[in-house]
């Protein structure tokens, strides 16, 4: 999964020349062997080093406090979103649904890239999850429909559907 | 791509709708906004200026190729790139549709309540209380919209976003205090994010949301009355005085371009005049007058012992011909879950009502316990109909069942009885008491 995530984010970053990537270990770490160095290793440094290759080093965040929101999520993403088994995922949605009570993006006002791993990340528990859930849910479903319409960002993943109209006002 | 001047004076919201669009599309706009490109107050009035711009007023444009415009939503319109003004039919119309809803249901309330606060217009307290009132609706069907969307239109900033967050920033940064704008934390969150995107802030600069509702400031309107109104000998005397010009700079200005302080032009006569005039017409306004006094009565209802004083009362002043009583039922009663969330549904229908609030009176019960109850209520209106299809206050009239009680009956008299004072045998209803709550 994270290999096909990092071409999607060299394709959003319009990087011109796609790296090879292999993988380490039994949860399949990525790696990027690199010419002039030591090899990269895991998903976010190696998305932390390709944004600051396409010099779009504002994905990172723009003020020491939104870096560090960055790195947070970024951290979350790999902690809590690689391997979660059932009875995390409404922990996951519930404590999102908090967060984006009060935000339009991951981390301050702008989309960074915690936006588009949090997006990858969290793709396959919100594919999965009813219409009534994503209602449950609403703040993590606008924040995911808003992204996953972010020109560019999409790529290998199937759009999810998001009803603007609640259908089951009633709840909550 | 459109390069051109815009006329205003500085700090003017309209203007800002124009220059953030510009950010957007990377229209290049100079701003004329101070001496010696543009004085307010004498650039607009020279000929030159008349020629191209017969209002006088700003924000006005002119593009380097000689055209020329005028009204802040069309120049921002020109300024857009298709992004903003919607690239679709739909989404233009859409964009159109919250343009035009920031002009006519944002605008009016927030100049009432917010004008006074910064000196420039009288205080009316009714008016301002109204005003809020408007707001608080404006505000609620913003935070529906929002909770589902990010944004406005579509999945990206746009036009309507631009212009209804411009036309909120005096009520943000004057009066929406923490506690008044708690209750619509979409719109708080989409007003935070647009107006923190680096387009807005450029034109913006920081904006600090209101920490403490403003009050009237009596002393900064003072200073600011033209000289015309000099020796006011009575509170009353000025409003009179100005009433004919006021009329006759409605007809010609309906929507003044100016809403900043700038004491050398008398600008906010007319934002005055449309504020003072009455929103919604009161539409019992046609029923001779009654004997009957409800404020009188609720007073006694409160205040005094209900079957001693306040129903004896009620019986000996009440006037069937301009009043009349009914009694509704909910039509779902099996529908009802948990008590509180009843009476939630209760009070919500209260609220909604509350502009009928100086022609009814209401007590409506919640019967029974949870997942076993049943809502129903006498009510007296204004007048021998009922009053929600009469007026646009419709919202939850048809989730009940209403029936017109004849005053004289001994049936009337025992519910009157029994909901007034909240106890009795409710023989019609089968089911216990639990809880009443009263519109007043």
């Amino acid at each position: 999964m994270a290999l096909r995530e990092l071409s999607s984010l060299e394709k959003f970053l319009e990087l011109k020349k796609p790296n090879k990537y292999s993988t380490q270990g039994d949860k399949k770490v990525p790696v990027l062997q690199s010419s002039d160095g030591p090899p990269l290793v895991g998903l976010i440094t190696i998305a932390c080093n390709l944004v600051k290759e396409a010099k779009r080093s504002e994905l990172l965040g723009d003020s020491a406090e939104s870096r560090a929101v960055v790195q947070q999520w970024l951290e979350y993403r790999v902690t809590k979103l690689n391997n979660y088994n059932k009875d995390d995922i409404r922990t996951i949605l519930k404590d999102l649904n908090l967060y984006l009570q009060d935000k339009t993006f991951m981390a301050e006002n702008q989309f960074t890239l915690a936006d588009i791993l949090m997006y990858y990340g969290i793709h396959p528990i919100i594919l999965d999850l009813a219409m009534q859930e994503k209602e449950q849910f609403m703040n993590v479903t606008r924040w995911f429909d808003h992204i996953q319409h972010y020109p560019g960002v999409r790529r290998h993943l199937p759009p999810v559907v998001v009803l603007k109209n609640r259908i089951y006002p009633s709840r909550h | 791509m459109a390069a051109g001047t815009l006329y205003t004076y500085p700090e003017n919201w309209r203007a800002f709708k124009a220059q953030i669009a510009a950010q957007y599309s990377g229209a290049a706009l100079k701003v004329a906004s101070t001496t010696p490109a543009f004085t307010f107050g004498q650039t607009n009035r020279t000929p030159a200026f008349l020629q191209n711009f017969p209002l006088g007023k700003v924000p006005a444009y002119q593009g380097d190729d000689g055209f020329c415009l005028f009204e802040s939503n069309a120049i921002a319109h020109y300024l857009s790139n298709e992004a903003l003004r919607g690239a679709t039919p739909q989404a233009a119309a859409q964009v159109l549709q919250w343009v035009s809803f920031a002009d006519s249901e944002i605008i009016p309330p927030a100049s009432t309540w917010v004008f006074p606060t910064l000196g420039i217009m009288q205080f009316n307290k009714q008016a301002t209380e109204q005003a809020k009132e408007d707001v608080k609706r404006a505000l609620t069907v913003l935070n529906q919209h929002l909770n589902t969307r990010t944004f406005l239109v579509g999945e990206r900033i746009s036009l309507a976003d631009i212009t209804v967050v411009c036309s909120m920033l005096w009520l943000y940064k004057q009066v929406l205090e923490p506690s008044f704008r708690q209750p619509y934390n979409n719109v708080n969150r989409w007003f935070i994010t647009c107006i923190n995107q680096p387009q807005f802030k450029v034109v913006l600069g920081e904006v600090k949301l209101c920490e403490k509702m403003a009050q009237f400031d009596a002393k900064k309107f003072a200073e600011m009355q033209p000289k015309k109104e000099a020796a006011p000998k009575k509170e009353k005397a000025p409003k009179e005085a100005a009433k004919p010009q006021e009329k006759k700079e409605k007809k010609k200005e309906e929507k003044k371009e100016e809403k900043k302080p700038a004491p050398e032009e008398d600008m906010d006569d007319c934002d005055a005049a449309l504020a003072a005039e009455p929103k919604s017409k009161d539409p019992f306004a046609h029923l001779p007058k009654s004997t009957f006094v409800m404020i009188e009565f609720k007073r006694k209802y409160s205040n005094e012992d209900t079957l001693a004083v306040a129903i004896p009362h009620f019986w000996d002043n009440f006037d069937k011909e301009g009043y009349s009583i009914w009694y509704s039922q909910y039509k779902y009663s099996d529908e009802l879950t948990l008590t509180f969330k009843s009476c939630n549904l209760i009070t919500g229908m209260f609220q909604r009502l509350d502009k009928l609030r100086k022609n009814a009176f209401a007590s409506v019960i919640l019967f029974g316990t949870d997942n076993n109850s049943s809502i129903s209520g006498i009510w007296v209106f204004r007048g021998q109909e009922l009053a929600f299809p009469v007026t646009d206050w419709q919202i939850d009239y048809e989730s009940y069942d209403w029936r017109k009680l004849d005053s004289d009956s001994e049936e009337c008299k025992t519910m009157v009885k029994e909901y007034f004072a909240w106890e009795g045998d409710f023989k019609h209803v089968g089911k216990a008491f639990n809880q009443g709550k009263i519109f007043k």
